[in-house]
């Protein structure tokens, strides 16, 4: 159980400036639903969608890139093993340790979250807040691994050799896969049959190969019992991540959550779409018990409704020091120019514009069928914020007995009518017991003139089966006028002479 | 009536547009792109402006080239600021009044435009990923139906553009580093290659005339940008290779001389006094 201490602590002077800005934002009428962005309390999903998943931390800056892995394994350390494909050979001072915390700091701050709003009495004025708490859970990683030889026979070539913090870290290059594979299973590296293909490829690109083991004895001098995030930094004109290599079969979805920093704004896919998860919906006020499952079916439909090929934005904020609203309501404090300097933006290191950097969050479930290329990225100039943002509402405490109050409580049941919708058409979760909650407020002889049906173009079993058929059919239709506009015209105005 | 509306469509360039535009309402609503009011007016108010002024300077006529050029902006650029966008459409527009060769423009307006104000500001971008690989058939059958409109030949600079990137890339992809086929599939569902395949490189008053050099132009260009894409590791490679190859177009034309393109000539139209009759 943690508090968001910034809101117990919230003042009066406080909230008017938050009600100022937010009627600033109607106001104004930015491209974005800037007065969506304004609510109290908060509580957050945690980034752990599956038990499997990977988290990188990206850093690009110009042509340099700084890669920071965190690998969920778990097991025994001296069964870690890990091979990551580089374009260049990285020198010791290019490879570094780095602070679990780091990823915990950035997941926490970033993940999607809960905001709670209090609705007014309208036949009194008063106000009631009370904090939430967040939902976290612990991690567990290591790593591991063992011995080579005869590298040279089989025309691989050990380009580097460091020992750096627990690990054991050898740079490869390789003439052609067989000796680079008969190699690693020498040397005790498993490679899933699926990542076996594309071995070659990556040779013929030239890419080197990070090889990483666990060594037992410094882990016991460091006296570590988890192994740490390791970090590379190197110059390239790629900006990649290689997926393949860890691929282990079609069917089997893994998780990855990229971190990403850069001075100009968004980082996006270039070779698969960016899809903003969903945002800004009104939910009902019992998600708030079972946030993480919420989001994690949210999520899931996401992927789904994307035909499982798009990577998902999760966050996107400017988060440069000097840059004054980090987040409206932040779920934790924001990264500090500690973290930056961490996790290798090292420009960021004061209050001024040279230390702009602007945090993109990404999440990809990839799986061999529907990714079959590696994800490319660009270094976008879009600094539009966005936060996987989920908005619950508290009724109105006390007596409902006056006139406005009837009023209340009937805009409070279409209102959550309209949440427990949502949460259908977001999440798929639906009830009868959800009835409850809608109709809370409203006495029993009124519920029978209020219910009213609505009106469905399509009818609902499609809609539900084919979240997407209403779109679908549009753009069908669209292309079918076209064409037969096409012919048409082709047809009725030949020259007839 | 209809007849009245369907004469519309003798200009390939209405149908290019309500192709173009029902692209838009597909990213729309199949791709959930956001409805960016205030990006699609930045390029619009500008572009027509700057038509106008061209149309009363050089006793030029008409909008729908602008039109078109301002369609392909909002379906390709994306700008961080609305005078970004802005600057882009007047580029787009004016670099057919300014920079022109026999008579003609070469540059390819919104090509011109889009590299300029990426190259110049760095406050522009082109989403590649954004069209997804699902979007093939769609571009598949827009590109049909506006190519077997105009027929005239244009059919052949597309082709030869993309069979020539899918030879290139077939060799390196699939024969030389050994991905699976799949990744070569992959490749080129990209929409934007498809859109700049159908409605860019097809543009028949900025590529050569004579039919063959026509052919073997567009080659070059697909050359340039699978050179771009793996030695520059330019994600948009094509367009960049559009533009430095478009100062050939008039010396092209000068070499190899052929009749002069019009929209409304009679290679594809309909005469319209049949029409009345």
């Amino acid at each position: 159980m943690e508090f968001d201490s910034n809101s117990i602590q919230t003042s009066n002077t406080y909230i008017m400036k938050k009600l100022i800005f937010c009627l600033l934002g109607w106001l104004v009428l930015s491209p974005q639903s800037t007065d969506a962005f304004c609510g109290f309390y908060v509580a957050r999903a945690d980034a752990k969608l599956v038990n499997h998943q990977s988290e990188v931390i990206l850093v690009r800056d110009g042509q340099r890139t700084v890669i920071t892995m965190s690998s969920d394994f778990q097991g025994d350390v001296k069964d870690f093993a890990m091979v990551v494909p580089v374009p260049v050979v990285l020198k010791e001072k290019d490879i570094r340790i780095a602070n679990q915390l780091l990823f915990d700091r950035l997941e926490a701050y970033s993940g999607p979250r809960i905001v709670e709003y209090y609705d007014q009495n309208p036949c009194y004025a008063d106000r009631h807040y009370s904090a939430l708490p967040s939902m976290s859970m612990s991690r567990a990683e290591t790593l591991d691994m063992v011995i080579m030889e005869n590298a040279e026979e089989l025309g691989v070539t050990i380009e580097a050799s460091y020992t750096i913090g627990e690990y054991d870290i050898l740079i490869l290059s390789a003439k052609e896969s067989t000796g680079l594979k008969t190699w690693l299973v020498q040397n005790g590296y498993q490679i899933p049959k699926q990542a076996e293909e594309v071995l070659d490829p990556y040779i013929r690109n030239n890419l080197k190969f990070f090889v990483v083991k666990v060594n037992l004895e410094e882990m016991e001098a460091l006296g570590f019992q988890n192994l740490r995030p390791i970090q590379m930094e190197f110059e390239s004109d790629r900006f990649m991540l290689p997926l393949r290599l860890g691929m282990a079969n079609a069917e089997h979805a893994q998780d990855m959550v990229v971190y990403a920093f850069t001075r100009s704004g968004r980082i996006e896919a270039t070779n698969y779409r960016t899809v903003k998860v969903p945002t800004n919906r009104d939910i009902p006020l019992f998600v708030q018990q079972d946030f993480g499952r919420f989001y994690k079916d949210v999520f899931d439909r996401s992927y789904e409704r994307e035909q499982r090929k798009a990577v998902f934005l999760e966050y996107a904020w400017d988060v440069s020091p000097r840059a004054n609203m980090k987040c409206d309501p932040c779920v934790t404090d924001p990264p500090v120019l500690a973290d930056f300097k961490e996790a290798g933006a090292d420009w960021v290191s004061g209050y001024g514009p040279d230390s702009d950097v602007f945090f993109t969050r990404l999440r990809v479930r990839y799986t061999r069928d529907k990714f079959p290329q590696d994800l490319l990225f660009q270094v976008t100039p879009n600094r539009e914020n966005f936060q996987a943002r989920y908005v619950t509402r508290h009724p109105a405490k006390g007596d409902l007995s006056c006139a406005e109050g009837g009023r209340y409580i009937n805009d409070l049941t279409r209102r959550r009518q309209k949440e427990v919708d949502e949460l259908a058409s977001l999440a798929g979760w639906r009830s009868a017991d959800y009835n409850n909650y809608i109709y809370e407020f409203m006495p029993q002889e009124w519920i029978p003139n209020f219910r009213e049906r609505r009106n469905e173009v399509l009818p609902l079993w499609l809609k539900e089966r084919f979240p997407n058929a209403p779109h679908w059919l549009l753009a069908i239709a669209a292309i079918v006028g076209l064409l037969a506009m096409g012919v048409i015209a082709k047809r009725f105005l030949k020259p007839t002479a | 009536m209809i007849r009245t509306f369907l004469r519309l469509f003798n200009d390939p360039r209405v149908l290019q547009l309500s192709i173009l535009g029902s692209l838009l309402v597909y990213g729309l609503v199949a791709l959930n792109w956001s409805a960016e009011l205030w990006r699609w007016t930045a390029f619009a108010i500008p572009a027509l402006l700057t038509q106008w002024m061209g149309n009363q300077l050089t006793g030029a006529r008409g909008y729908k080239s602008a039109w078109i050029t301002i369609f392909g902006l909002c379906l390709l650029l994306y700008a961080s600021s609305w005078w970004v966008a802005a600057l882009c459409a007047i580029l787009s527009i004016g670099v057919k009044f300014v920079i022109r060769a026999d008579g003609k423009h070469f540059f390819n307006p919104s090509n011109f435009g889009i590299v300029v104000v990426i190259l110049l500001t760095g406050e522009a971008w082109i989403s590649p990923g954004q069209w997804g690989s699902g979007a093939f058939w769609i571009f598949a059958i827009g590109g049909g139906a506006m190519l077997t409109t105009i027929k005239v030949k244009r059919l052949s600079t597309a082709i030869a553009f993309i069979a020539t990137l899918f030879f290139l890339e077939s060799i390196r992809t699939v024969f030389y580093l050994g991905w699976g086929f799949d990744v070569l599939v992959h490749q080129f569902a990209s929409g934007a290659l498809l859109l700049f395949t159908f409605f860019m490189i097809t543009d028949p008053v900025t590529t050569p005339r004579h039919h063959v050099a026509r052919i073997v132009w567009a080659a070059g260009v697909a050359v340039l940008a699978f050179a771009l894409t793996h030695w520059v590791y330019l994600y948009t490679a094509p367009i960049y290779a559009l533009i430095i190859l478009s100062p050939l177009t008039p010396l092209i034309n000068r070499w190899f001389p052929a009749e002069k393109f019009l929209w409304n000539s009679t290679q594809i139209q309909f005469k319209p006094q049949t029409l009345i009759s």
